[in-house]
Order: structure tokens, then C-alpha cells, then sequence
């Protein structure tokens, strides 16, 4: 019995050490990144690994300053948060009414939001690009942000949250005098807030991310650019400069990196709640 | 009556907005595309008349297409099985809670938290000939954005890397979702661990396989992000194209939005048919409890 313990613990063992040599292979890239942020020009010609020193920061004010960086990452963060909360709010709305409501065609409607699913965005953008050109928003947050407004999974998602709440709450709260937006933001929200956050913080990474079309909406203006168009431009075939470019994305992956961290936490806490939505 | 008229217009306040949006951003670009390509489109996006079928016999036509199409189809034929294996492999991997769990499942999630073109940057410069720290460890002299061959080759090993850490995520926690007293039903009736893998476990987390294959595919199809940053936008680049980048290179930079359209649709219904064909194999092959 003993022996088979002591098997047992060495085997985890070796297995844990396996996995985690796997692991830093996966995570080589990202090593490789921060690694590569702090080193100097003629550093980043020998092919060690480490950099000289990690106080070399350079890189870090070259590519604020020289890549303007620090205005893009700003313009990110409107989009990002501007964009999610106004798509949160559609979502809950929208979820509130097929949760709470019966009225005609309720069907018809549910499953054409759900439809918005099973195309990808992709195949929409020059259509889009033309209809944003012809409403005079090129060069705008509201275009950075507008494709990325409507989100079924969301509104799915919060659809079945909404509906495992007991329908005793609204009616008590409808004695007690409670209109169905003052239900919705009083008590609704609060109860489901934890679904809700993890929404949240998913549609930001998400918004954060995304890259094709505020390439294309923002092309005519540089300054309008996202941190994630950003980066990209810091370097070009002919000046490599990959230290500066490095630089750059690790600054970029700063808000999602700590959102990820924050949502490991929570999904060791409480399963996999919420993060299954794209 | 007037009660009801209140409540419709409830309804409809609630509704307005997501559908509006839908509408105006999803419905109406995509039916505008079907019309598009059918028909005479100038630079400025405006309908000119009825083509028929000509834009799609430009497009299709053109040398650059056949590679397009052969590059999407390889990066999805390619991407999808090779996400599977890997996420698989790993989720079995750390599949028993050990001490040491927290640390490598961190590790194995950690690349999706890192957004596309932050990828693309940070392997276009782990692949670039002179710097690169790729041809370094492996004592190579590739020229990997040189030749369509390495570049597609790059591209690919990127796009699988961004696709570990979520999928990584859902198969381990399906595996953990097996009833554990079915694993021990294995473990008394002596079954070999390989056999137990392979006829009990991937059997068992099947739906979970076939969402990340089905949703892996989509991605993969769409792929044109890394042949966009990583070649830029050149003649030359137009050698390693997707269809969705032939898209953004031709159809946006010469403003020819026939193309574009056609391009759109083309992916599209490769995309919805092979999802289909999928779902009539998933009857016959996932087992649902």
C-alpha cells in the first residue's frame, strides 16, 4: 500500500514537471516578448534570450512617445469600454423582454438575434465600411465600436440567468410598486451581477482585441487608431526595429494579461460559468 | 386595448435597439452582399446595374483566386485536426488534480490572452531571418516571409497557438465533467489507460470536441489577420493570401467592392456547408448522455 503511495507521488511528479516544461514552451512566445522589450539595439542582434538588464526602458518611452502609443491606448479604451457598455445594455434589455414578456412574433424576433450568430463578421466588413462612409462616421469611436454592438450569445446568455430567477420576485416587486425598468435595475441586475461581470470583462478583452475593423474604419486617420492597429504599424520591412515593436505589444497585452489573471481566479472559484461566450 | 398598445410598446422599447442594430449591421450587410455581387458596383459602393454572373466570373477567373481558395482550405484542413490533438493531449494531461495543477493549466491558457495582432507581431519576430530567435535554436537559414511555403508555414503555427488556450480550457473541463465512478469502472475492470482514452474518455467528451471543432473551422476559414500584418499589403504579399485577405487586399485597396462581395460569399458558403456536412456527421458520431 505504501509502495503503491510513494509510485503514485513520483509519477505525479514527473508528470507535473512534463506539463510545466510543455507549458513554458507554450508561453516561449510571451517570454520571448518581455524579453525581448528590454533589451537594446545591439542586444537584440546576439541571440541570447535575456535581455542585459530589465531596468533598460527605453524601448518602453520610444514606443509611447515615437509610436504614439500612448494616444492609442486611450482610443482603445474608450472603444472597449464605450462599446461593451452600450452592447451590454442591448443584451439586457433585449433579454429582460424575451425573459418577462409574451407578446406576438416573440419567436420570429428571438431567433433573428440568435441568427446574428451564424455569420461571421468577417464576411461583413466592406459592406459595413460602405454603409459607415455613407453615414459620414469614418474616423469615429462610434465606428470603431458600432459592429460589435449587437452580441446574441450575450443576450442568449443573460436570457437564461434572467429566467432562473424566480417569477414570485417580479410579481412581489410588482406589488410593492416596482415599474419593469426599476425591477430591472434595482433588483434584477444586482442579483445577477456576477454573470454580468464576467460578461463584461469578456466583451472588453474582446473589443480590446479586435483588429480588422478598426484598421479599416480608422485607415484615412492615424490618430483615431487602436493600441491593436497600433502596434503593428511601429515597425516596417525596412526598419525592423523589432525592440521598440515588443515594447509596444507588451504594453498592449498589460489590460487583457490582468483580466486573465482576475479570470482564472474566479473560474478556480466558481467552474465555468460565463466563459464559454465568444 | 389601451393596456394592450402600453405593452407592445414596452416590448418594443426593450427591443428596438438590438434589432435595429442587427438589422442595420448584420441582416442588411449580408443581404447587400448577395445583391452586390450580382451586380454592377462602382468605387463608391453604389449599384450600377445587373451584372449577372460577371463578377463572379471575374473573381473566380483571376490567377490569385485558386491560391486563395487552396490556402483557406489547407490552413482549416490543417489548423482544426492539429488544435484537436493538441488540446486533447494536454486537457489528458492535466486532467488529474495534482499539487502543481494551478501552475501548468495557467500555462496552458495563457496564449489566449494575447490578442491577434500582438501575435502576429511578436512571431514575426521570432521568425525573422536575421533576428529570429527560430532559426537561431533550430541552426536554420530560412527566410521564412521569403518563400509562400515557410510563409504559410509561420501563419499556421500562429493561428494554431492562438486557438490552445481556450479550447485547452473546454476540453479539460469536459474531461473533468465524466462521472468519476465511470473511470473507476475502467480502472476495476483492468482496462488499458490507451484504451481507456480512447473508447471511454474521447467518446464521452464528444459534444465538446465536435463545438470546438465547429467553431475552430469557422475561425480557421476566416483567417486573413496574420497574412495582412505579417506580409503586409504588396504584390508580392499576394502570394500567401486567404480568401478573406485576397478580400481585404483586392476588394479594399482598389475599392472594387464585386469582388469583395464575391469573396465574402464564396467563404461564406464554404463555411456554412462544411458546418453542415459536420452536423450530419455529429448523428452518427457524438454521443450525447
Amino acid at each position: 500500500m505504501m509502495r503503491l503511495k510513494t509510485k503514485n507521488a513520483i509519477k505525479d511528479t514527473v508528470v507535473s514537471i512534463i506539463a510545466i516544461a510543455i507549458g513554458l514552451i507554450i508561453i516561449f512566445p510571451i517570454i520571448y516578448c518581455v524579453c525581448g522589450a528590454f533589451k537594446t539595439e545591439s542586444e537584440f542582434l546576439t541571440p541570447n534570450l535575456l535581455p542585459g538588464s530589465f531596468s533598460y526602458t527605453k524601448n518602453f518611452s520610444d514606443a509611447l512617445r515615437k509610436g504614439d502609443l500612448l494616444r492609442y491606448i486611450g482610443n482603445s479604451f474608450i472603444v472597449a469600454f464605450f462599446g461593451t457598455l452600450i452592447r451590454m445594455v442591448l443584451s439586457i434589455l433585449a433579454a429582460y423582454a424575451f425573459a418577462y414578456f409574451d407578446f406576438r412574433f416573440k419567436n420570429v424576433l428571438f431567433f433573428l438575434i440568435l441568427g446574428t450568430m451564424m455569420i461571421p463578421g468577417d464576411v461583413l466588413l466592406a459592406t459595413n465600411y460602405l454603409t459607415i462612409s455613407k453615414l459620414h462616421m469614418l474616423n469615429t469611436y462610434f465606428a470603431c465600436m458600432v459592429v460589435s454592438f449587437v452580441s446574441a450569445s450575450q443576450m442568449f446568455m443573460l436570457r437564461q440567468r434572467f429566467m432562473s430567477v424566480p417569477r414570485d420576485m417580479r410579481e412581489a416587486a410588482q406589488i410593492d410598486g416596482y415599474g419593469d425598468l426599476s425591477y430591472l435595475i434595482t433588483i434584477l441586475i444586482p442579483i445577477c451581477r456576477p454573470v454580468i461581470t464576467t460578461l463584461f470583462v469578456h466583451s472588453f478583452i474582446n473589443l480590446w482585441n479586435a483588429y480588422l475593423w478598426p484598421l479599416i474604419v480608422t485607415a484615412s486617420k492615424p490618430a483615431m487608431r487602436t493600441i491593436m492597429v497600433g502596434i503593428t504599424k511601429l515597425n516596417s520591412w525596412e526598419d525592423e526595429n523589432y525592440q521598440l515593436v515588443l515594447a509596444g505589444v507588451c504594453i498592449s497585452l498589460i489590460p487583457s494579461m490582468i483580466l486573465f489573471i482576475i479570470m482564472r481566479r474566479n473560474m478556480r472559484k466558481g467552474g465555468m460559468e460565463g466563459s464559454l461566450v465568444g | 386595448m389601451k393596456m394592450k398598445t402600453r405593452k407592445n410598446l414596452k416590448v418594443l422599447l426593450f427591443l428596438l435597439p438590438i434589432l435595429l442594430f442587427a438589422v442595420v449591421f448584420v441582416y442588411y450587410p449580408f443581404i447587400r452582399n448577395i445583391v452586390n455581387s450580382f451586380s454592377l458596383v462602382n468605387a463608391k459602393g453604389e449599384i450600377r446595374g445587373f451584372a449577372g454572373l460577371e463578377n463572379y466570373r471575374y473573381t473566380y477567373g483571376r490567377k490569385d483566386f485558386p491560391q486563395a481558395l487552396k490556402h483557406t482550405l489547407l490552413i482549416a484542413a490543417i489548423n482544426v485536426p492539429a488544435t484537436l490533438i493538441i488540446t486533447i493531449s494536454l486537457a489528458l494531461l492535466a486532467n488529474k488534480r495534482r499539487r502543481l495543477s494551478p501552475l501548468y493549466e495557467t500555462l496552458f491558457t495563457m496564449p489566449m490572452s494575447v490578442s491577434m495582432s500582438a501575435a502576429c507581431m511578436i512571431f514575426k519576430s521570432m521568425f525573422s531571418p536575421s533576428v529570429g530567435i527560430i532559426n537561431y535554436v533550430f541552426g536554420l537559414k530560412i527566410g521564412w516571409f521569403e518563400s509562400k511555403e515557410t510563409a504559410l508555414a509561420a501563419c499556421l503555427i500562429l493561428t494554431i497557438w492562438m486557438g490552445i488556450g481556450f479550447d485547452f480550457l473546454l476540453m479539460l473541463s469536459a474531461l473533468r465533467g465524466i462521472p468519476s465512478h465511470i473511470i473507476e469502472a475502467t480502472r476495476v475492470d483492468g482496462i488499458s489507460p490507451l484504451r481507456r482514452i480512447f473508447r471511454v474518455q474521447i467518446p464521452l467528451i464528444s459534444p465538446t470536441i465536435f463545438y470546438v471543432f465547429c467553431t475552430n473551422f469557422v475561425l480557421a476559414m476566416m483567417t486573413s489577420a496574420p497574412m495582412i500584418i505579417i506580409m503586409g499589403v504588396s504584390a508580392e504579399s499576394s502570394a500567401t493570401n486567404t480568401l478573406m485577405s485576397m478580400m481585404y487586399q483586392s476588394g479594399f485597396s482598389s475599392s472594387d467592392y464585386g469582388l469583395a462581395a464575391v469573396l465574402s460569399i464564396t467563404a461564406f458558403v464554404l463555411t456554412l456547408g462544411f458546418t453542415i456536412l459536420s452536423f450530419v456527421f455529429e448523428r452518427k458520431r457524438v454521443h450525447y448522455q
